[in-house]
């Protein structure tokens, strides 16, 4: 059986995918608040460090008399190698009397802010604002675009150790879930093959001795047991039929020679024909049983061919055609669709036969019986449409058990096992076997997915 | 009378057999052992050979096949408790000509040993098939009883055909319809039945006997009337 491929919406759904998922987004998220306060602590210190620079500056000019503000400024910013800091002095008219910066807005005394960049001024920069003698006003600037720089290396740094922490985490979680989804996929495949008859499978075992190993190795001993209480009943079953048709067979036999025999009373004979008639009704129901018994145990798929469903309703149809004009009967088939299956077409073919055969039996004379090929839900299948009695709704799963006759089957002829075939038949084929009131009668449907 | 090989190791099985081959008035020679049956298979002649899959020494099948490569082509029934199509596919394809399975009614066994015996003795290149007044071309497959045209379906036409074959046969509902169908279940008496007396109807002339009797028990017998 091939496996089927795996699909993202398989693993999405798995636990060791979602636990993986969930400690990788635990591991993201403690990069990033550990990332946060790296940056947060990094920021403040480097911004503290610069206002400090900004207040000794500040403080050495502030303490100058008002008349050689403008020299010590000057000076100021002469001594300034590293072109780092900027001072202005603004006159007490607001005039800016000298200085290497210009602010165009107004800025708050003594609270150190930050002025980005912007055309035709320089930035960004660490502003300090402070009030000197005389009613002037000094500022003092500080270019922090190193601080800046690193600010936004950062925030990429958060971005995008966060998202590859993310991602990671979720391959790990795609890597981790594969072999274990691998594994349940092949699980499922045996435990459908162990639905469809297949007693003899057994479930994989890694070796490993984990949970799904545990697992397969309990679901392994209760089909061991399953299969030998099985066979058990179907040896019981089988030995009974297959002993009881031999002395059977053997006592049909007797009974046709001292029928056929020349010194037989007449009346002796007609009993010996009767009993004979009365040996086949058993031996029928014998091998009935054996067949059913048979398909059950029967996983063989080697005699599956495409299979015209439309051609074997019409040669269905045909063989019983006879049978039904006897009562006055129709069968009319409908090809809907054309639809072309994988079966065992003789299998199939005696399937349909047995319902035919049945909705001749139970339909009243002159009535139409419908032979359909179609799609329901997708799905092509035969459906039988009879005209009889039915089927109740709470009686529909006991008539596929052998034995089981319709409380409506009244007088009607029949062993209680044709369905039984039917039912094996679709089980073989993983095929579906729908029973439904088709108001009045039976609609019986064969469903094949493909 | 024909010269039967009867290859079975089961006492009872055999006993049954061999006594409703000499009630027929056939010459059974039973041999329980499949060594012992290819030998004299190989070096005496017989008619048709009865052969039980599952033998000791040599398998049924094995021995067919070693039948065959030596170009011994005489006609087999296969006689198994294998009942599954596949085993019945595998033993027609291994070499035999029929297939019954056990435990079988010995007018079956009988009918389908009739039936191999005529085959072999029956020309192949046969273009018209007669009995008494029914005459069917194979090739124009046309059928006309005392000279008059009779339409027959597709299927009338073949369970005719079959029938006219084994003249004075008598032949089981289940061959008929493994040879005319080509289904091996067991489609219930009556389903034949029905095809048989819708043949009879078309072939029948009044005041003449039918030419299709049913034989109770055992199935039905074309006869030329």
């Amino acid at each position: 059986m091939p496996s089927e491929p795996l699909r993202l919406r398989d693993i999405r759904h798995t636990s060791t995918f979602r636990l993986a998922s969930l400690l990788g987004l635990v591991f993201a998220l403690g990069i990033v608040i550990l990332l946060a306060v790296i940056y947060t602590m990094t920021v403040s210190e480097l911004t503290a460090r610069s206002d400090l620079i900004l207040r000794e500056v500040g403080a050495r000019l502030v303490s100058a008399p008002a008349a050689r503000l403008p020299e010590r400024v000057r000076a100021e910013i002469a001594s300034n190698v590293q072109g780092l800091d900027f001072i202005a002095l603004i006159g007490p008219d607001g005039q800016r009397l000298t200085g290497n910066i210009r602010v165009p807005a107004r800025v708050r005394l003594d609270k150190p802010v930050d002025l980005p960049a912007r055309p035709g001024v320089r930035g960004p920069i660490r502003l300090l604002a402070l009030r000197a003698a005389g009613g002037h006003i000094i500022l003092i600037g500080r270019d922090i675009s190193q601080i800046a720089y690193l600010r936004s290396r950062f925030l990429q740094i958060f971005l995008w150790s966060g998202l590859a922490a993310a991602i990671g985490g979720l391959l790990a979680g795609v890597a981790l879930s594969l072999r274990p989804l691998r594994r349940v996929r092949d699980l499922q495949q045996v435990s459908r093959a162990i639905a469809a008859g297949a007693l003899d499978a057994r479930m994989p075992i890694a070796g490993r001795g984990d949970e799904l190993d545990q697992f397969a190795g309990t679901v392994n001993v209760m089909v061991e047991e399953v299969g030998r209480v099985i066979a058990q009943v179907k040896g019981v079953t089988d030995a009974i039929a297959h002993d009881l048709r031999t002395p059977l067979a053997h006592v049909r036999t007797s009974l046709l020679r001292t029928r056929g025999r020349p010194d037989t009373p007449p009346a002796f004979a007609a009993l010996a024909a009767e009993a004979v008639d009365d040996l086949d009704a058993v031996l029928d129901r014998f091998a009935a049983l054996l067949r059913i018994s048979e398909l059950e145990a029967s996983a063989r798929r080697s005699g599956f061919r495409p299979t015209d469903l439309a051609r074997l309703a019409e040669r269905a149809a045909e063989l019983y055609e006879p049978l039904a004009e006897e009562r006055g009967q129709t069968i009319i088939v409908q090809a809907q669709t054309a639809a072309t299956i994988e079966a065992d077409e003789p299998l199939l073919f005696e399937a349909l036969s047995n319902v035919l055969d049945n909705a001749i039996k139970f339909s009243g004379v002159g009535d139409r019986i419908d032979v359909i090929v179609g799609e329901r839900d997708g799905d092509p299948g035969i459906e039988v449409r009879d005209h009889g009695p039915g089927i109740a709704a709470e009686e529909r799963d006991a008539v596929l058990r052998r034995f089981h006759r319709g409380a409506n089957a009244g007088a009607t002829p029949g062993s209680g096992l044709g369905l039984s075939v039917v039912a094996a038949i679709a089980h073989l084929h993983r095929f579906g076997l729908e029973l439904e009131n088709a108001g009045p009668g039976l609609r019986v449907r064969i469903r094949c997915p493909r | 009378m024909a010269r039967i090989l009867v290859i079975e190791d089961d006492p009872s099985t055999a006993e049954e057999i061999v006594t409703e081959l000499k009630v027929h008035g056939h010459h059974p020679v039973h041999v329980a052992d499949g060594a012992a049956a290819l030998e004299r298979a190989c070096h005496e002649s017989f008619d048709t050979i009865t052969l039980d899959r599952m033998l000791p020494g040599l398998d049924g099948l094995a021995l067919v096949a070693r039948l065959r490569q030596r170009h011994i082509d005489v006609p087999v029934l296969m006689i198994s408790a294998l009942s599954d199509v596949d085993e019945r596919i595998e033993g027609l394809r291994g070499g035999g000509d029929d297939y019954l399975t056990k435990p079988f009614a010995t007018g079956e066994m009988i009918a389908r040993i009739e039936v191999l015996l005529r085959r072999g003795r029956a020309p192949t290149d046969t273009t018209v098939l007669r009995a008494g007044g029914i005459e069917m071309d194979l090739v124009r497959r046309q059928v006309a009883v005392d000279g008059e045209p009779v339409r027959l379906l597709h299927m009338e036409f073949r369970l005719l055909e079959f029938l006219l074959r084994n003249m004075g046969e008598v032949v089981s509902r289940r061959m008929i319809f493994e040879q005319v169908w080509g289904y091996y279940f067991d489609p219930g008496a009556n389903l034949i039945n029905v095809h048989i007396a819708r043949l009879r109807r078309k072939l029948d002339r009044p005041g003449r006997m039918s030419a299709i009797s049913t034989i109770k028990g055992e199935g039905y017998r074309l006869d030329a009337v």
